[in-house]
């Protein structure tokens, strides 16, 4: 038994009532894996003692779980795959651990082409869910170990956006818990809806500070015929960017347009014991392209190619088995693991795509000055790039700090803003008034009286 | 030097189902790739003919569909591609098949190294290309997993065989069937891929091998192998189980569960 404060102690007997006493864990050893997320560990914020982590079975459980801990003010930490990259998910105080895994089923309608699914679904689930059914979830917003819950509550991006769009465009629906415990259901299986305010759109991305997300329609599509990757290498990075919004303009959409340099990828490929295919060039682009038989889809490698080549590209390297493409994502997905020990910290700062390379090129300015290495790279289709603290060359937090701020100036500059897909967390709230004017903060701040009146949902993240 | 390389056109095992009532492979639900084992044979022929001069062929024995898969080895390397196809090949085991590469194989002429994956990731049997050796009359070794040395009449392997490796100096002309860990082969560029959709594939059938009244010796008629049945092992689902008591005492208890489900002897 772990030791708790008065308030939490008498909490347990209601909360095993509520879902059962397997589902309610007090010995820290047992939930270890709930107390961190993926956040690099110079920056993560630490977990508070005296926790209980409870898992709910359905939304009816979610409710009465919250009116208890809002009854006795006791903060509830929502968490999913805990796979998020700046501190969301981490209970910094003591309180609830409520973690969805035991809601995970997944049903998919295919007449309405939409899956609607329970929030501790895997991405995975989902995923495989759909192509058993025949269709396609064209996002991959992420680890596939992430939840559906925390997938919608933080408003996931990832590589394949460029086409389709991010988490938010795909959620037609949601089934939510608010923290005084009313279950209200938003939207539904359908494409159009103006019935008075939109809650549903402030739920997604809301970081589990508003209402806990139970359940959600989510939007499919038919499965793409064929699908291939091509891996472009140039020498400059300004060939590769430049190249970007000419092919966005020539109206072949690719799924994904990512930029990489080639220190990085191999880094990556390393670390998974692997050999990045394509060894040439300094900058490299990935595309992802989907389509409806192989002669479509070459014609569009061939237009992309022209447009490439116009560029100077080096060459068009391209993937076509699936066993093949999954290796070029794969590595790609790990250049974060494989520099992540030698990390402080990761940004996703994005800023109209158009400008990408000046702020690259302010990234590397700011590099030259501290003298420390500051990989990039990116969802160059989207203009989301990921710059890395790394530990090399900094030599305290106070450091870290200041080029942190010095690269979210540049991208604030550039028309930008500080999080285009990790949200703001634990960890950028401090600097949420590069963007946000008092105002907006104030109105956020009185949206999350009205939801939480008692402040207890994932209290101290992305509002102080 | 005058490379051939012996690849076959598998489904794509990322996305091919299993039809367990029929026990076996439902090949209309996936694509259709070279098998991955055959890539590592292509791009080592490609390597040593960048080294060496010469050519690489690319030769296939299967139906029609498969000129996609040669076509993929034409833009990943190979100069000229031949597919053996024809109905009296259906039906063969790895003997009529090995004999109907071979066949093909005198009809080209002179070589100087045939290259294989080591088996196909459909059959998994590993045989054919040995089989295709021995009919030959040619030296071969199997698993190879590092090139050391080639010159113009031998070539110099390392060869995994269980926990050994063992180095073999094989007289060219020979046969080696290749490992993953052989190489990583390349992509190839969309400017090769978009050459080979319009290169020539050439196809043969029985005739063109030049096998008079040898057909006994091709397809279903030529394989001794019979399938009787093919089954699926039921999946297991992991158990889980929570022990209690000091340290030793569930030590004792997990080696008797152990014992029990006959882990430990």
């Amino acid at each position: 038994m772990g030791d708790f404060s008065v308030n939490l102690e008498n909490l347990i007997s209601d909360l095993r009532r509520i879902v059962g006493d397997k589902w309610v864990v007090t010995q820290r050893e047992f939930m270890e894996g709930y107390l961190r997320d993926e956040t690099p560990d110079p920056v993560r914020p630490r977990a508070a003692e005296g926790l209980i982590l409870v898992k709910p079975s359905s939304a009816e459980d979610v409710a009465g779980i919250l009116k208890l801990a809002n009854a006795n003010k006791v903060p509830v930490f929502p968490v999913g795959g805990r796979t998020g990259l700046v501190g969301g998910s981490v209970p910094i105080k003591p309180g609830i651990i409520l973690s969805l895994e035991r809601m995970n089923k997944i049903e998919v309608d295919r007449e309405n082409i939409m899956a609607v699914a329970e929030a501790g679904a895997t991405l995975g689930d989902l995923i495989k869910a759909a192509d058993e059914a025949g269709l396609f979830f064209p996002p991959h917003p992420g680890d596939e170990g992430a939840q559906i819950g925390g997938l919608i509550a933080t408003n996931a991006g990832g590589s394949r956006a460029v086409k389709y769009g991010v988490m938010r465009n795909y959620i037609r629906g949601l089934e939510i818990v608010l923290p005084t415990g009313e279950i209200l259901s938003l939207g539904g299986k359908l494409l159009k809806n103006n019935t008075g305010y939109d809650l549903m759109q402030l739920a997604i991305g809301c970081e589990g500070t508003l209402c806990v997300i139970t359940k959600a329609v989510i939007r499919l599509f038919p499965k793409s015929k064929v699908m291939v990757t091509l891996v472009v290498p140039f020498n400059t990075r300004s060939d590769a960017l430049k190249t970007v919004p000419e092919i966005l303009r020539s109206g072949v959409m690719p799924l994904a347009i990512e930029y990489v340099q080639i220190r990085e990828i191999e880094e990556a490929a390393k670390h998974l014991n692997e050999r990045w295919p394509v060894q040439r060039g300094f900058a490299q682009l990935i595309m992802i392209l989907d389509g409806a038989s192989q002669e479509e889809m070459l014609l569009r490698c061939e237009e992309i190619s022209e447009i490439c080549e116009s560029n100077s590209a080096m060459d068009i390297m391209l993937a076509e088995t699936a066993e093949e493409q999954s290796r070029i994502l794969r590595i790609r997905s790990n250049i974060y693991t494989a520099l992540k020990p030698h990390m402080i910290d990761i940004l996703d700062v994005t800023v109209p795509p158009s400008n990408l390379e000046k702020l690259m090129n302010e990234v590397d300015v700011i590099a030259a000055k501290y003298d420390v290495y500051l990989p990039a790279y990116g969802h160059a289709g989207d203009g989301n790039l990921h710059v890395h603290i790394m530990k090399e060359g900094v030599t305290d937090m106070r450091m870290a700090d200041r080029i942190k701020s010095e690269i979210y100036k540049a991208a604030v500059a550039l028309g930008g803003v500080i999080t285009g897909e990790h949200g703001v967390g634990s960890l950028r709230i401090k600097d949420l008034g590069l963007v946000l004017s008092e105002k907006h903060i104030e109105i956020m701040e009185s949206i999350k009286r009205i939801f939480d009146p008692n402040n207890i949902l994932n209290p101290n993240k992305v509002l102080p | 030097m005058n490379i051939l390389v012996l690849i076959k056109q598998v489904p794509e095992i990322e996305k091919v189902r299993f039809d367990y009532e029929k026990g076996r492979l439902d090949r209309s639900s996936a694509g259709a790739i070279i098998n991955p084992f055959d890539l590592n044979a292509l791009e080592a022929a490609v390597q040593i003919k960048e080294k060496t001069g010469g050519s690489v062929t690319a030769i296939s024995m299967g139906p029609m569909q498969a000129v996609d898969a040669l076509r993929d080895a034409l833009a990943r390397g190979a100069d000229k591609a031949i597919l053996l196809s024809d109905e009296r090949f259906a039906g063969a085991d790895t003997l009529a098949t090995a004999y109907t590469l071979a066949s093909a194989i005198r009809k080209l002429g002179a070589f100087d190294l045939i290259i294989c994956g080591e088996k196909t990731i459909d059959g998994d049997t590993g045989q054919v290309g040995p089989e295709v050796a021995e009919l030959l009359g040619i030296p071969h070794v199997a698993y190879v997993e590092e090139i050391r040395q080639i010159c113009s009449d031998k070539i110099v392997v390392g060869a995994r065989m269980e926990r050994n490796k063992y180095i073999i100096e094989l007289r060219l002309p020979g046969l080696i069937t290749v490992t993953k860990d052989l190489n990583n082969p390349r992509l190839p560029t969309l400017r090769d891929k978009l050459r080979a959709m319009r290169a020539e594939i050439t196809v043969w059938s029985y005739k063109d091998l030049n096998e008079e009244d040898a057909l006994q010796y091709f397809g279903l008629n030529g394989s001794p192998t019979r399938v009787i049945r093919v089954y699926t092992p039921a999946a297991e689902k992991r158990k889980s189980q929570v022990l209690s008591g000091t340290a030793p005492e569930v030590a004792q208890k997990i080696v008797q569960i152990l014992r029990e489900s006959g882990v430990l002897g």
